[in-house]
């Protein structure tokens, strides 16, 4: 089963999640907790794919588990983003 | 500007219960929510603890199927154990036993209802109650005089300006962030929770399961998941502290749905998915740091959560009405100082939550060693647990032979289980007892009941024959 079908999102969020690259340590961690997988490496570089708004589940782990503090985390605008129906 | 009593962050159950609270106690009250409504951010198992309808029964008494359609009653529970070989070893079912001293929790567990269903419905009392609430709008920061914090900002940049401010603001909370009390969860105090919810017929799941409405699945292959049946569905969520996740946690919540016999269940449930969702779980072995000048944290932006199992809406229903009394106090008062805020904490530890911290840190950790452990504990604790349970409904040996081959293997695992039972069990029979367990742990009396258990125990095999 495709996770993405079992997800709804209300547009408009803007942007909420910031990568300081300059900051990153290329450890991963991102890519390993994030359930939705929106997270990838590139040249030991942690980024976040362009539809992640899309996507995102708001847990927020990304956030929690990146040891450098390169991403910022945040929630999107009120009232947009992921909603869950039956949580 | 805009002038209020008190100001709340966060539109969940502890939100709702402070802006109530103190909208009853007459502060002109505003609580925010970043949903459309509450509840559609929020995902939980999700049941409801009978402690509420004890400490809060005229509430309580009010939540019908008519209000909340998705209420099924977790009468009993299943535990099921599951092998290293990903084999259903065995399940026990139980219900609340005779010890158990009041309704409702004599007649079920836990009740069962969706967020969408119940967040919406605690935070209508508010509103009636006088409350205003601001939907769709997030808090995104604290507005501060002298270093103080006396108000928020929201994402318009409107200013809403009041004495107490109160952090009702979930696991990622900006009211602890901004007000200092804390930047980040260390990764042993917060888990992470990824869950799904099947949809099922509600007629299959009463032939199906019954009353047995909850179940856990203890396993040597993933850290315990939880399974929760609502009127027409299911929850299966698993979490794990975010120092634990050695691979992404999906790929252990898959491992449930993929077990054989858990697919047998989704067959004959006509069991279909129709959610994923995850969520941050805070879950630590004692609250702290939980109020300054202005600010008070409740629910889970307090971290307080149960150390053993991590229920946390009635924990975030106590803990935000105390922190709306506190609040009335200090606003009355003109008084919103840290030092007079402190009253919170010592309000809260006189409660049930409190008693429940009383041994945090043994809860916490035997819960953290052993259902969260799956590698290194329920890989041995399984098959010793069924070898006790299960072990003599055998017809391979003679059952004399049977005792004796069951007995050998459990002693096996004594290696395993010893160490452990006196890093993790001790302890915490030692703090549930405490004064008692000196007593009962009084050297001299063991030395002298010693003797005769030993007496009571075999020392050889003896043979007997019929003449
Ligand atoms: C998967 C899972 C399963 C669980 N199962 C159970 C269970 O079975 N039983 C149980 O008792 N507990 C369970 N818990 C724990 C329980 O869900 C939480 O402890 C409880 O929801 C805490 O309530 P709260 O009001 O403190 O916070 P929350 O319920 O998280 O509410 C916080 C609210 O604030 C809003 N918010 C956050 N930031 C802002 C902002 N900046 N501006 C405006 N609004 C904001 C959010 O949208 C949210 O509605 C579970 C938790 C998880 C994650």
């Amino acid at each position: 089963m495709d996770v993405n079908d079992l997800t709804n999102h209300i547009p408009g969020t803007g942007d909420f999640i910031k990568i300081d690259q300059n900051k990153c340590n290329g450890c991963g961690m991102c890519v390993r907790i994030c359930i939705v997988n929106l997270w990838g490496i590139k040249n030991n570089i942690a980024f976040i794919r362009d539809d992640y708004k899309e996507k995102c589940l708001e847990c927020g782990s990304c956030g929690q588990v990146c040891e450098p503090g390169a991403i910022d985390f945040n929630y999107p605008a009120g009232g947009t983003g992921v909603i869950f129906e039956r949580g | 500007m805009n002038v209020y009593d008190i100001v709340i962050v966060g539109g969940g159950p502890g939100g709702s219960m402070a802006a109530k609270t103190a909208a009853e106690l007459g502060l002109k009250t505003i609580f925010f929510e970043r949903g459309r409504r509450p509840g559609e951010k929020n995902s939980s198992g999700c049941g409801l603890g009978p402690r509420m309808w004890k400490d809060f029964p005229d509430l309580m008494k009010e939540l019908t199927p008519e209000k909340c359609p998705s209420m099924r009653a977790g009468s009993a529970a299943r535990c099921y154990f599951i092998n290293e070989e990903g084999v259903v070893a065995g399940y026990v079912m139980s219900r609340p036993t005779e010890s158990v001293s009041y309704e409702p929790a004599k007649s079920w567990i836990t009740m069962n209802c969706y967020r969408s269903e119940f967040d919406p419905w605690i935070a209508e009392f508010a509103t009636n109650a006088g409350a205003e609430l601001k939907s769709s709008t997030l808090v995104v920061s604290l507005l501060k005089e002298d270093g103080k914090v006396c108000g928020v900002v929201d994402e318009h940049g409107e200013k809403y300006k009041a004495p107490v401010v109160i952090g009702a603001d979930g696991a990622i909370s900006i009211v602890a962030k901004q007000s200092g009390l804390r930047t980040k969860w260390s990764k042993d105090q917060i888990t992470l929770v990824p869950q799904y919810d099947f949809h099922a017929p509600p007629k299959k799941i009463d032939d199906i399961m019954g009353d047995e409405a909850l179940a856990v699945w203890w396993s040597a292959t993933f850290p315990a998941s939880y399974q929760v049946f609502f009127n027409d569905g299911f929850h299966q969520g698993l979490g794990n502290w975010l120092i634990k996740w050695d691979k992404n946690p999906l790929f252990y919540l898959n491992r449930v749905i993929n077990l054989k016999y858990y697919q047998r269940l989704l067959r004959i449930l006509e069991a279909k998915p129709r959610e994923l969702q995850s969520h941050l779980l805070p879950w630590l072995q004692y609250p702290y740091n939980t109020h300054t000048d202005g600010v008070i944290l409740i629910g889970d932006a307090g971290g307080f959560p149960c150390p053993l199992e991590a229920e946390g809406i009635y924990p975030a229903m106590v803990t935000g009405k105390i922190a709306a009394e506190v609040a009335a106090d200090a606003v009355t008062s003109g008084d919103a100082s840290k030092n007079k805020l402190s009253r919170f904490d010592k309000m809260w530890q006189k409660t049930s939550v409190g008693e429940e911290f009383e041994a945090g840190e043994e809860l916490y950790n035997i819960w953290k060693a052993l259902p969260f452990s799956p590698k290194e504990t329920m890989t041995w604790f399984v098959p010793m647990l069924m070898e006790a349970l299960g072990g003599i409904y055998d017809w391979s040996q003679p059952h004399t032979k049977r005792v004796r081959q069951i007995a050998a293997h459990i002693k096996s695992y004594m290696p395993q289980a010893l160490p452990f039972i006196l890093k993790y069990v001790f302890p915490l029979v030692a703090k549930i007892f405490e004064d008692d367990l000196d007593d009962m742990m009084d050297p001299q009396k063991l030395m002298k009941a010693l003797p005769k258990v030993m007496e009571l125990l075999p020392k050889k095999k003896k043979r007997r024959r019929r003449s």
